[in-house]
């Protein structure tokens, strides 16, 4: 059996993948079964009760906060997604395109410097930053620009988008610079030999030669922003909180776990509906880009 | 010729780096030049100061009359084929093509795209339109490439090292489209090449380079038999060169070489002038050959060894011992009927003629 195993091909990549392919089953498939069990029961009290219904799903579909949960988790993530995209374009087109080659790898080290602190380390900073006694409005008092602090900054949607697109905005900007440094230059230089400016050569050639580099982004920081749970939970105040909050709400404060798990069910259904609409969306625009 | 195209005293540097040094040069209306030399010579650099991607460090530039510094690239009259084609990836054929007629507001769509029809029918692509540029060979790239940039009818169309990428048969084919193309389209073509065989085939005339210097800038025909130095003469085709001294440098010249003896030469057979004393001649192999048995010739003629014998098919070539002279001669014979081919040692003589000699410094 072994020797099989080790003989062919195939056997040796089996061999080779499955370390990690047990380890995903063991730490992803298992506890997303289990949550999708839990959200087929009913909690009784302290126990849990285990016959199949779909009650769960029904109280999500008939009571309103539920919807307007996840709508505005999805408004966050999509506003968080959008203004990340758009402020890791410049610099990754920045690195790529103006940056000495000998110095583009420091570059990309010191974009990743964030990453040095903890998430949560960063989180707080943010509300230093942002608070009622924080920089921004301590600064802006003494300079004589405001009379009396900011409130819209901190404790709210606002301080939530700000805060996740800082955080991922190094996951943004690598995957775009990716994709602009694969662009041929000598394509460049062709647009604008056959009579395009800069700029309409930035739009026609290295605006849809870098979009695998944008659509990459853009998933990359779409689909982990919905079901951040610290940021909103820390920054978003009364208004701030999004569907994470929600279900950690369920399954810890209410102790009710078979609720919890049918919205982080509907939550994961959400992103994934919109995640694939989006892929096949630019699939056929990206088709023979690479 | 009306110059089209006029370089005077172009220089470009690189940091430290002189990569073009003084260079002046007329290109005329519809005429195929070749910027011919050895690779890092800077004949890519000289054809990007035409096409304003470079700048020139001092000099002057002109295309049609118009002073071109300070105009860019997409102002110039100018296109070019890029030595890697730069197809662009994710356009079809046909919008690659019609890229550069964006900005023609004159044409309306279907104006353009039988432009577009028009120019992939002249380089032998009717029916590509459609196709993923990304699906199509090398040869297919290239002709896109000079659909793409004769659909805008320039004024001189840049040819980086176009066919360095293909294989030999395509190369040779290429070249003989590219010849027709140039006389149909009647533009100017500037090709870089350092293929000396390419340029020779396909020029009106060309420039050779060395280190960021015209060597010498002549039509095929003179730059082969009359190289002005050693450099070019070295560069293009096989040469024996043989050391000589010269005894007089007026009509007739009067050379005494070392192993062959005395002769006079044409003044014609020396294209720089030339002082008594020390210098050396050149000879092509194809202008030598060895006297079989049962031959005759009027002819000079030298006795020999055969040092070395290179087979190759049409053509045997020979290097031949002649006492005095220093190197074994190159000599290159067509294998006729009834010649045979001779073994390395063997005693044999060789037929010259000083009409095929050329004078060097
Ligand atoms: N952008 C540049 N910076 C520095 N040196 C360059 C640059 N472009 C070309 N060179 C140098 O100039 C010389 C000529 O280059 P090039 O014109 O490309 O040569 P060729 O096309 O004849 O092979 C080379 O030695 C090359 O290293
Ligand atoms: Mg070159």
């Amino acid at each position: 059996m072994w020797r099989r195993l080790t003989a062919t091909e195939g056997g040796q990549g089996l061999l080779m993948v499955s370390p990690p392919l047990i380890y995903a089953l063991a730490l992803l498939a298992v506890p997303l079964g289990a949550i999708l069990l839990f959200s087929f029961w009913t909690q009784d009290f302290m126990a849990v009760d285990t016959t199949f219904t779909l009650n769960n799903y029904r109280e999500i579909a008939e009571k309103p906060i539920y919807g307007a949960l996840l709508q505005r988790s999805l408004f966050v993530a999509g506003c968080v997604t959008i203004v990340t995209v758009i402020v890791a374009f410049p610099v990754a087109y920045f690195v790529s395109f103006h940056v000495r080659p000998e110095r583009k790898s420091l570059w990309l080290f010191l974009i990743t410097i964030p990453f040095w602190t903890s998430y949560l380390i960063r989180v707080f900073l943010w509300k230093v930053i942002l608070g009622y006694n924080g920089v921004i409005n301590t600064g802006l008092i003494n300079l004589g620009l405001i009379e009396e602090p900011l409130t819209f900054i901190l404790y709210n949607v606002n301080a939530v988008i700000i805060t996740l697109a800082h955080a991922f905005a190094p996951f943004a900007i690598l995957p775009i610079f990716v994709a602009l440094e694969k662009i041929d230059r000598s394509l460049l230089e062709a647009s604008q030999d056959l009579g395009e400016s800069k700029f309409m050569t930035f739009l026609r050639v290295t605006l849809p030669l870098s979009m695998p580099g944008v659509v990459a982004a853009v998933l990359i920081v779409f689909i982990p922003t919905i079901g951040d749970y610290v940021t909103p939970e820390l920054m978003g105040g009364a208004g701030g909180k999004l569907i994470a909050n929600m279900i950690q709400t369920q399954f810890l404060a209410l102790n009710n776990a078979p609720l919890g798990a049918a919205l982080a069910i509907v939550a994961m259904l959400s992103v994934s509906a919109i995640s694939l609409v989006f892929v096949l969306l630019n699939r056929r625009w990206l088709k023979g880009r690479s | 010729m009306t110059p089209l195209i006029t370089l005077k005293g172009v220089n470009k540097h690189y940091g430290d780096y002189h990569a073009l040094r003084d260079i002046d040069l007329e290109i005329g209306e519809g005429e195929f030049f070749s910027l011919l030399g050895p690779s890092g010579c800077g004949k890519t650099t000289l054809l990007r100061t035409i096409a304003g991607f470079e700048s020139v460090s001092n000099g002057l530039v002109t295309i049609g009359g118009k002073d071109m510094a300070g105009v860019p690239a997409n102002l110039r009259p100018t296109n070019m084929v890029f030595q890697s084609y730069a197809i662009f990836p994710h356009l079809s054929v046909a919008e690659n093509v019609a890229f550069g007629l964006r900005k023609r507001s004159d044409l309306d769509t279907k104006a353009k795209q039988t432009l577009v029809e028009d120019a992939l029918d002249m380089v032998g692509l009717d029916g590509y339109g459609k196709r993923a540029a990304h699906a199509l060979s090398g040869g297919q790239r290239q002709r896109v490439a000079l659909a793409r940039a004769l659909i805008l009818k320039p004024k001189v169309l840049l040819l980086d090292e176009p066919l360095s990428a293909l294989d030999k048969k395509m190369r040779e084919q290429m070249q003989v489209e590219l010849m027709r193309l140039q006389r149909h389209v009647g533009i100017t073509f500037i090709l870089v090449t350092h293929d000396q065989e390419e340029a020779l085939v396909m020029s009106d005339r060309i420039a050779v380079m060395f280190e960021g210097r015209i060597g010498q800038l002549a039509d095929a025909e003179t730059l082969y038999r009359r190289p002005r130095n050693r450099q070019v003469a070295d560069f293009i085709g096989k040469m024996n060169f043989l050391d000589v001294v010269v005894r007089s440098s007026n009509d007739p010249v009067d050379l005494e070489i070392s192993g062959l003896g005395r002769v006079t030469i044409s003044p014609d057979q020396v294209p720089e002038p030339v002082t008594i004393g020390k210098a050396i001649v050149g000879i092509r192999p194809e202008t030598l050959s060895l006297l079989f048995d049962g031959e005759t010739t009027d002819l000079r003629l030298i006795d020999g060894v055969v040092d070395e014998v290179v087979y190759y098919g049409d053509m045997t070539y020979y290097d031949v011992r002649v006492q005095g002279v220093e190197k074994p001669l190159n000599i290159a014979m067509k294998n006729v009927i009834g010649r045979p081919v001779l073994d390395v040692g063997a005693a044999t003589r060789v037929v010259w003629d000083e009409r095929s000699l050329v004078l060097l410094n």
